[in-house]
């Protein structure tokens, strides 16, 4: 499958905005599952300067900033994948929970060492014992773990009713938990909660979606979002993903851009400005098959 | 217990007679066998011929020298002022020469044990992948900051400076109670210790080679200039302070001045193309080297904590790059963990292959399952701490809780046994502090400090003493009331003099007249001006209004005290009080009058309202804080008596309002007289002083101008009007030299608006603005003339050209027009100087704007319009935008 990606943020003030800085996480990531054929990014006015380096986590980060009065800002990424899709997982092939958790206990490898990581509390998604009690009946000693995890995805997405208007970027997970709505990002931070408060390694994937329009009906320019999900750790098998949004194991429809911790670290834009006033913002997301190619 | 009578045998000292020990931990001072150990000998004799009556007078002296050096600790003790003033015994502590070079060889090794560890854990993290320390350690402690990976340059020594708290263990042995590898505090406040104690004992100082501190500053100095990447010759270095709300902000202040190097907030700095730079009036001066004191994850709001208001955005990404050197370098929290101490040993031999040679306090991470059972078997011999913080005052001495209190903490501890660790309980050894007429011991902690560079590690001969005030107290900090003692290494012979404090390096930058005057230490100052003229301004006006209802006695005739309304008008208009027109003022009696006009005092002096005295004198206060460091200290308590002598009166006015009223205005009048001498007499005639002084020219003109509206009105009581108003304007004595009893309307508004000689005039305060606008250094790229050049010329010319007899003319309603047009055009004109002033100078380099942050929200519903607008982006709930350039603070 190739897809491509345009996804355009606009900004305007209401005064002048006279310096700024900027860190965006907009190119997609290389892996065995995804390639990225081509990555470009517009932003106006002309930024002094931009950068592109690798953070803690291997995701490619964008730094840019301004020393200019600006009355407006717009970033436009556009990229170009191509994804393999994943074969069937045998989900009861995978090893049991507390194997998992033994093996990133006290890490003598790299990969180990970062899964290891990813057990700990992060400023967004912190372990807590009511999280602990909704992923237990999923997670049965000797349970093989992508086996329990799948099923707590399946539960996430029938316990909490997708809402945007529920949460916002600050609402607590607890609160998530307690009033079992939110979006995307609040999944995949639950899942990722479930997972740590067990003491499992899981970890945020923020990327894109392809969708499907109605039967009949063409599909919208700008009608995606930005999307995110979560991944597990198998050791001698590595990260898998699942998206508890939309109750299903990623393949070859799911971009990853980044991976970190929680949405903090991964967030696709973010800035410090000086002025502006009120500002708003716009968000485009487009994803499409690439022309010619039939999926 | 010791043998009092050995002591006293040993020599004739009066001072030492009785000098118990708890006889829990060894004693600095005496030895194992009750004799005093020979190091303290020297010393001893000096504080004996001393004698213990004339020690207690020097204790006071250090006591008031302290006091005019404004040395504090713990601001949060009184945010106002005398923040937790500090306290300095007269007896030092003298380093046993035997424990000093292995102090010395121990904080040397421990810099290349952590500088190693740091590479590594901001590196390859062998030391995670070898098993040697436990991952909990890195990822779970919040001072690990991943995105300080890769930010510092190759081979740069990541542990440049460092500070560690020793205690003597009850065997004898020096001992490291907790390391301080993020910002090392206290060097600055050993070095006052040390130059007020060698004043205060001149004789011992000289006496026993006491070695000097100069020589660590010094260092300190070479080691910021070293490691700077650009202007390698000449690196601008900037000390980074959270400001004065920081506990530590004295000694932030001190070493900048001492080391040479500007005070900087994180709003002074800013960062342009990779590059920081500190604002300055009208122009960026590039920053290479950054002493900082602000906690490692707040300097960057957008790379680090995004809540930071005391940062740099984009700071971490000019590290990145190389381009602006910080030390201690972001990230070196992380070593001083005290969960960290645990595995010391074990990173010794695997990076150093080395022993300790400083050992830590026995300390057991109870994240590790038989830390954990040991700690809780036995729970009484432990102090338990905070695995991840350094913060001193959330230490728990387990054996000094109740069995209630003790089962808690265990089931706090089991909970979450990895947040957690036990150290050994020591006692600690005491050293003699002078209580009463004798000297007596008190448990120490010792902090020392080392410094860093290419040429190796030195360490602070001597250091920071804190004793405990109570006898047998075991645990020491800043925050526990603790007195302080200078710490004395001695030389085996004389030491060389060297200048103590170091001489600041000659920099071009400082002799341009102060050019390097931080654009929002101009913005305070130029506040600072314009709230203390203020308070005058309404001071004056009150005072005035008081003594002319004190001659009416108590019988006001509404139609016979038309002055008074006008006054009380302007008066409640300066405070920015409602007050009825004067139509509605016509109240049956004088008694109800009479109460009003109490009433709108009361309120202008004591009221809540922004702009009432009691307001403008706590702004005033506020401002001045944040310019400590450019302001007299003499000139600092002027501001802070006036704000006690209101909060004393506090509104309460018993029997006799206007009596009280007068003596507090009275009082006030002489203070704020006595804030503007010291600033005429004290501040040198840089742009520090010229923004203060421009603030206050402002604030007078714009005082005269509303003043003057009280005439554009003719009333029939005017004469006395026109007497009130020079009374207020302060040049009643001028009028009478020249005009002797005649009361001419022309001759009043001459004399306060146009006459160049009247210190008081509209004109004088303008002519004074245009003097110091021309001194003030030109914006690049801007027209031959700025427009506060253009504002102020135009106002000149406006009252140079006005001919006052057509000005004061009354029409056939009794409004004098002329007047009205005047006023309110120069009103205008001072307005757009002040806007072109703050544009100019304040926020168009300093854009005088809270950062506010953003972050582009996730979630929209598949297959519909994203909504964003429905969510909150970080910077709406965040982003409340605060002016402090073109607007009041």
């Amino acid at each position: 499958m190739r897809l491509e990606i345009v996804h355009r943020t606009a900004y305007s003030y209401a005064e002048p905005v006279s310096t700024s800085h900027h860190e965006a996480h907009l190119g997609p990531r290389d892996d065995e599952r995804q390639r990225t054929t081509f990555f470009d990014v517009a932003i106006t006015p002309t930024p002094t300067p931009l950068r592109s380096q690798f953070d803690a986590f291997g995701n490619r980060t964008l730094h840019f900033s301004f020393g200019e009065p600006h009355r407006a800002l717009e970033v436009v990424a556009q990229s170009s994948v191509t994804l393999t899709a994943r074969p069937p997982v045998d989900l009861e092939a995978s090893p049991a929970s507390e194997v998992v958790r033994a093996a990133v206990r006290r890490p003598r490898r790299r990969d180990l060492l970062d899964a290891c990581a990813m057990v700990f509390d992060s400023p967004h998604v912190a372990a807590s014992a009511a999280l602990a009690a909704y992923a237990e009946p999923s997670f049965a000693p000797g349970r093989p773990l992508l086996q329990a995890t799948r099923e707590l995805v399946h539960r996430i997405h029938g316990d909490f009713i997708y809402d945007p208007q529920a949460t916002t970027i600050a609402t607590p997970l607890a609160e998530v938990l307690e009033k079992r709505r939110g979006v995307c990002q609040d999944f995949a931070h639950l899942g990722i909660g479930c997972l740590r408060s067990l003491k499992l390694p899981a970890r945020y994937v923020s990327g894109y979606l392809l969708t499907h329009p109605p039967p009949g009906k063409p599909k919208r320019i700008g009608a995606d979002a930005s999307h995110a999900w979560f991944s597990v750790f198998v050791p001698e098998a590595g990260w898998f993903d699942f998206d508890p949004t939309n109750d299903l194991i990623p393949s070859d429809e799911h971009v990853s851009i980044a991976v970190g911790r929680d949405y903090g670290d991964v967030t696709p834009l973010r800035g410090v400005i000086q002025g502006g006033g009120a500002h708003e913002v716009s968000v485009q997301v487009d994803v499409r098959t690439a022309p010619g190619i039939i999926p | 217990m010791s043998d009092p009578e050995a002591l006293s045998s040993d020599a004739d000292f009066g001072l030492i007679r009785g000098y118990p020990q708890h006889g829990r931990g060894a004693d600095e001072l005496v030895g194992p066998g009750g004799a005093i150990r020979a190091h303290w000998r020297p010393v001893l004799e000096r504080l004996q011929a001393i004698g213990a009556a004339e020690l207690a007078r020097r204790e006071g002296k250090a006591r008031l020298l302290l006091r005019e050096d404004g040395v504090s600790y713990d601001a949060y003790a009184d945010p106002q002022r005398n923040e937790g003033a500090w306290s300095l015994s007269p007896v030092p502590v003298v380093v046993s020469p035997d424990d000093w070079p292995a102090i010395e060889r121990g904080m040397q090794q421990r810099v290349r044990l952590f500088g190693a560890l740091l590479a590594d854990l901001y590196g390859g993290q062998q030391a995670l992948l070898s098993g040697l320390l436990p991952p909990d350690l890195v990822f779970d402690n919040p001072a690990y900051l991943r995105p300080c990976h890769g930010t510092l340059p190759a081979g740069a020594h990541w542990l440049p400076l460092y500070a560690a708290d020793l205690v003597r263990t009850p065997d004898g042995r020096p001992r490291v109670l907790a390391d301080r590898t993020q910002m090392p505090v206290g060097a600055g406040y050993a070095l006052e210790n040390r130059i007020v104690l060698s004043r205060t004992l001149p004789e011992g100082f000289r006496a026993c080679n006491v070695e000097r501190l100069a020589p660590y500053f010094r260092s300190v100095q070479e080691m910021l200039k070293a490691r700077a990447t650009s202007h390698r010759d000449n690196p601008r270095v900037v000390l980074l302070t959270p400001g004065p709300y920081n506990a530590a902000y004295f000694e932030h202040a001190y070493l900048a001045q001492h080391l040479g190097y500007t005070l900087a907030t994180g709003g002074d700095l800013t960062v342009r193309d990779d590059r920081v730079y500190m604002k300055t009036l009208g122009k960026l001066l590039a920053v290479d080297v950054i002493l900082r004191r602000v906690d490692d994850d707040f300097t960057d709001p957008l790379e680090l904590r995004a809540d930071s208001l005391l940062g740099v955005p984009g700071l971490l990404q000019a590290a990145r790059r190389g381009q602006v050197a910080i030390a201690n370098p972001l990230g070196t929290g992380l070593a001083q963990a005290p969960a960290m101490l645990a595995y010391l040993p074990a990173l010794a031999q695997h990076f150093l292959g080395e022993e300790l040679v400083l050992p830590s306090l026995r300390t057991l991470w109870c994240g590790d399952d038989e830390s954990l059972a040991e700690a809780l078997a036995h729970p009484v011999d432990f102090v338990f701490k905070p695995a991840f913080s350094p913060r001193e005052t959330q230490t728990v001495l387990a054996g000094d809780l109740s069995a209630a209190a003790l089962a808690e903490l265990c089931a706090r501890v089991r909970a979450r046994p990895s947040a957690y660790v036990a150290q050994e309980r020591i006692w600690p050894s005491t050293t003699p502090a002078l209580v009463g007429e004798t000297l007596a011991p008190r448990s120490m902690v010792l902090r020392c400090f080392a410094v860093t560079s290419q040429q190796g590690t030195a360490v602070m001969p001597g250091g920071l003493a804190r004793a405990g005030d109570q006898p047998g107290a075991d645990q020491v900090s800043f925050q526990l009331g603790a007195c302080s003692h200078d710490a004395w290494v001695l030389a085996s012979g004389p030491v060389p003099v060297a200048g103590v404090p170091p001489a600041p390096p000659a920099r071009v930058a400082l002799s341009r007249g102060g050019g390097d005057l931080p654009s929002l230490a101009a913005d305070d100052l130029y506040w600072l001006g314009r709230y203390t003229e203020r308070a005058e301004g309404i001071v004056r006006l009150g005072r005035v209004l008081i003594d002319r209802l004190q001659d009416y006695g108590g019988r006001l005739d509404p139609d016979e005290s038309g002055e008074l309304t006008a006054l009380a008008g302007a008066l409640a208009a300066s405070v920015g009080l409602h007050f009825p027109a004067a139509a509605d003022l016509q109240p049956p009696d004088s008694a109800t009058l009479l109460a009003r006009y109490e009433e709108i005092l009361r309120a202008a002096v004591f009221g809540e309202g922004r702009g009432t005295l009691s307001s403008i004198v706590r702004a005033a206060l506020r401002t001045g804080r944040m310019v400590r460091g450019r302001i007299s200290l003499d000139t600092w308590h002027v501001l802070a008596s006036l704000d006690d002598s209101l909060r004393a009166e506090g509104g309460t006015l018993r029997d006799d309002p206007l009596g009280t009223l007068a003596g507090v205005l009275n009082q006030s009048v002489r203070t704020l007289a006595a804030f503007t001498g010291l600033v005429m007499e004290s501040m040198t005639r840089g742009q520090a002083w010229a923004f203060l002084d421009m603030g206050r020219r402002l604030e007078r003109a714009s005082a005269l101008l509303s003043l003057l509206t009280t005439l554009e009105h003719r009333i029939d009581r005017e004469r006395a009007l026109l007497e009130a108003i020079l009374e207020v304007a302060d040049s009643g004595m001028t009028y009478r030299r020249r005009y002797l009893t005649r009361m001419q309307v022309e001759a009043v508004v001459d004399l306060l608006l146009t006459d160049d000689l009247n210190p008081r005039s509209v004109l004088y305060q303008v002519e004074a603005l245009a003097h110091h606008i021309e001194a003030l250094p030109r914006v690049e790229g801007q027209g031959v003339k700025g427009p506060e050049q253009r504002a102020v010329v135009a106002a000149l010319a406006a009252l140079e050209l006005a001919e006052i007899e057509q000005v004061v003319e009354v029409d056939a309603s009794g409004e004098r027009p002329g007047l009205t047009a005047l006023r309110e055009r120069l009103s205008t004109g001072l307005r757009a100087l002040s806007d072109a002033l703050s544009t100019t100078y304040l926020s168009n380099v300093s854009p005088g704007v809270t950062p506010s942050r953003y972050t582009v929200p996730y979630g929209a519903p598949h297959g519909a319009e994203p909504d964003s607008a429905g969510r909150s982006p970080y910077g709406a709930e965040a982003g409340s935008v605060v002016e402090t350039g073109s607007e009041e603070p």
